[in-house]
């Protein structure tokens, strides 16, 4: 396999739900392509000592991240028959509600797709260094533990 | 010899976002020195990263390193 360039996964505050839509759409002159898993993480309005998350802050170690992300993916298409993978995470301020982590891997057939798909998403969670800082209705602020 | 410490996630909130060390041999000398520092950090779960590679044993910091002390990831 060639050496690929490192991509950026992210970015500034949530991820639209039109460029999702743009993102499929963009795979239909890739005709090879029988299956497509995409997931989404949404921020969730959980409530804590009776206050409830508003949004999430989300800082980075962006170029140690980027390249974690890089070895990941190479990782991924080694293990799995894929035709593409696309990652976006999140940075600053994403409210409840809105997306903050957009994983979408296609390939001939499904099972490629959603398994390489899951494993994405648990190792991004596992090892990317992101944090997300949980911001309270009451602009009081909580750091996120990953479950 | 300056070493060059980068901070992230809740540990931001007890040393900032960075700071820069002078004469510090090795990752081990480098949490004494900081855990005299900042005494809440002894108490704090992290992990370091030496030019963006995580170390799990005592390692020696190389000329203008750049080490990361890094909380639990919570991404996604």
């Amino acid at each position: 396999m060639t050496a690929k360039k490192i991509k950026n996964i992210f970015m500034q505050g949530p991820v639209p739900a039109s460029f999702i839509g743009e993102s499929i759409q963009q795979h239909s002159a890739k005709t090879g392509i029988g299956g497509h898993s995409i997931f989404l993480g949404q921020v969730r309005a959980d409530a804590i000592d009776g206050k409830e998350v508003s949004a999430i802050e989300y800082t980075a170690y962006e170029e140690m991240a980027l390249a974690k992300m890089h070895s990941i993916r190479e990782d991924i298409f080694a293990k799995y028959d894929l035709i593409c993978m696309h990652v976006y995470h999140s940075l600053g301020k994403v409210s409840a509600g809105e997306i903050c982590l957009f994983v979408f891997t296609s390939s001939a057939h499904r099972k490629a797709a959603i398994d390489a798909c899951n494993e994405t998403v648990e190792r991004i969670k596992a090892e990317l260094p992101v944090w997300g800082k949980e911001i309270f209705s009451d602009d009081t602020s909580q750091w996120k533990v990953n479950k | 010899m300056e070493i060059n410490i980068i901070i992230f996630g809740q540990l931001r909130d007890l040393l900032g976002k960075g700071l820069v060390l002078n004469d510090v041999a090795d990752t081990d000398s480098l949490t004494r020195v900081l855990n005299e520092k900042y005494p809440g950090l002894a108490h704090s779960t992290y992990r370091i990263a030496v030019d963006k590679e995580i170390v799990t044993e005592n390692t020696l910091l190389p000329q203008n390193c750049t080490v990361a002390l890094l909380p639990p990831f919570s991404g996604g």
